[in-house]
């Protein structure tokens, strides 16, 4: 399988209304995509259209090699998913919850009850595990929500904000666990609105707000967004060299805020030593050079502020 | 199939797991039919006439005081057991789905490979089969009871009646089938299971009017009127059915039940 999710000009309308506007992308099977974009900007309405609970009023897509609308039922089976909600039965332990989700993937008892203990262990609820989940932390019902999308070994998994509110303790062991998830081969489809989570996790990414605004790797945004650039650190204010780096022929911009100099260009790594002179000439004290670093906030911003 | 019965297993589990709401409507056809029992019993030993507020049925017209008294109490308690197919599966079926809606389950389990009928169907049978089995069964202690303490046997063939059998049988299961379907309809607009209940519970209306033409011998509750009311409930039935499917949709429900 070359992609494992592949969608073409997705769409879904609620009543005249669009919700999802003709979503194209392809996402590497074995990759982590984040999906980025504001409340209400059809996220879940197409995380749902792809692991198939609603069906898009128009294109097609195929995702874990089903395609959308044809075999609906095997293509469930073959993603997980971990919901909004983590959407638990508060009375039944966390075994019993597992369990009954394990047999609804078709998974046999004998096998059932394996997984569920392979993923107690593995999310650290095992101790626990004969316990009411309504006397669970939300920390904790989220890792059981999570293990419950990852019974079936699916090969796909999405997960729709899956340390949203959670402590940064937990928020850290689901993020490993993720890491850990990749590194098995799976496509994880993440849905979040923490970015430097997104930034961390995922190899490629979507900004998205009703139709996709643009995709690619977090480096690639940057750059594609901003351009490339370079930090100079000075002694005293730097507002005094901005003219002379400006005068530079291969610089596109340059600002400063106190003793630090920014400035754009397009090929730091070969342009930096004619700054650092020119700099020195007009007698600068240098303290650090550095690769201007914009955040993948700066670009989702952009993007999506300027969409609004 | 095996997935509905999947979820009946889980839909017992949960029920056994809420004792309060367990006993409190699976206690009650036993204790019904208990006082019903013992009425019935205790009126059989009332000697002189008895005080009449009304026209009784012809049926009754020959019948010695104390066969009036336990004729008439006999009947009344014996429309009882078409009322608790109604009020089970309502309690028990409101739980099932209006619940998992509030506690938002059910969108987990709709991204299983499980079909939406198996899920509905498992959902059913989950309050259809205990309030079904605790009203056949209790029908048949009630059996048992006149049987055993009727004074005569006028009053055992008066009560114990071909007709009121059919409708045990035939009626009630198509009622408590309604009931469900009903409250599949109403979990769609309402997150709170009372509600549901209280909204389902119009259902009882059409009993009641049936046990006061009965008492008022308006009504006779003969074979062909089960039967009859049986095809009518059953049509009832068969569109109530229709309804609850096409709302009970993966996508209905994700997307506008509220």
């Amino acid at each position: 399988m070359a992609h494992a999710i592949e969608t073409h000009g997705l769409t879904r309308k609620f009543d005249g209304r669009v919700a999802v506007d003709g979503l194209s992308l392809t996402i590497e099977t074995g990759t982590v995509f984040g999906f980025l974009g504001p409340n209400g900007a059809g996220k879940t309405t197409t995380v749902r259209m792809l692991a198939a609970l609603i069906a898009p009023t128009d294109g097609d897509a195929i995702v874990a090699g089903h395609t959308l609308g044809v075999d609906d039922t095997a293509l469930r089976g073959s993603v997980g998913i971990l919901t909004e909600q983590p959407g638990l039965y508060d009375r039944l332990s966390a075994r019993q919850n597992l369990r009954y989700f394990a047999r609804l993937y078709d998974l046999e008892p004998a096998r059932a009850d394996s997984q569920v203990e392979r993923y107690l262990h593995l999310l650290e609820l095992w101790d626990r595990r004969d316990e009411p989940v309504g006397t669970f932390s939300k920390g904790m019902r989220q890792k059981l929500a999570i293990a419950r999308a990852l019974l079936h070994e699916p090969s796909v998994v999405f997960l729709d904000e899956p340390t949203a509110a959670l402590d940064p303790e937990a928020a850290r062991t689901v993020r490993d666990f993720v890491k850990g998830l990749k590194a098995e081969g799976r496509t994880i489809f993440l849905t979040t609105h923490n970015l430097p989570e997104a930034d961390e996790l995922c190899d490629s990414i979507g900004i998205f707000q009703r139709r996709l605004l643009r995709m690619g790797s977090p480096g690639e945004l940057r750059a594609g967004l901003f351009g490339a650039g370079t930090v100079v650190r000075v002694v005293g204010d730097a507002a005094r060299y901005v003219p002379v780096v400006r005068a530079l022929p291969f610089v596109r911009e340059a600002r400063s805020d106190g003793g630090t100099l920014t400035v754009e260009l397009d090929d730091p790594d070969s342009r930096n030593p004619d700054v650092v002179d020119a700099l020195r000439a007009a007698g600068a004290r240098i303290r650090y050079v550095e690769r201007l670093q914009h955040s993948l906030e700066d670009v989702y911003l952009r993007l999506v502020g300027g969409h609004q | 199939m095996k997935k509905a019965l999947i979820v009946l297993d889980k839909e017992w589990l949960e029920l056994r797991l809420q004792p309060t709401l367990l006993l409190a409507t699976l206690i009650l056809p036993p204790l019904i039919t208990a006082f019903a029992i013992a009425g019935f019993f205790a009126v059989g030993k009332i000697s002189g006439p008895i005080p009449q507020g009304g026209p009784l049925p012809p049926e009754f017209a020959s019948l010695a005081p104390r066969e009036v008294a336990q004729a008439i109490v006999g009947r009344q308690f014996s429309t009882l057991f078409l009322l608790l197919p109604i009020f089970i599966p309502s309690v028990l079926a409101s739980y099932a789905i209006v619940g998992e809606k509030r506690e938002r389950t059910l969108e987990p389990v709709l991204a299983t490979p499980i079909r939406t009928w198996e899920l509905l169907l498992g959902k059913i049978l989950a309050a259809l089969i205990p309030a079904l089995a605790i009203t056949i069964a209790s029908a048949s202690l009630f059996i048992a009871g006149i049987l055993a303490f009727a004074v005569t046997d006028r009053v055992r063939d008066i009560v114990v009646t071909p007709g009121w059998i059919l409708a045990v049988l035939v009626d009630t299961p198509l009622l408590a089938l309604i009931g469900v379907a009903l409250i599949v309809v109403l979990s769609s607009r309402v997150n709170d299971p009372r509600t549901a209940q209280q909204i389902s519970a119009v259902l009882i209306v059409p009993v009641l009017g049936l046990l006061f033409g009965q008492l008022a011998g308006v009504i006779v509750l003969g074979p062909a009127l089960a039967l009859g009311i049986g095809v009518i409930l059953a049509i009832i039935a068969a569109g109530a059915v229709w309804a609850a499917t096409r709302l009970f949709q993966r996508e209905v429900i994700l997307t506008r039940w509220r």
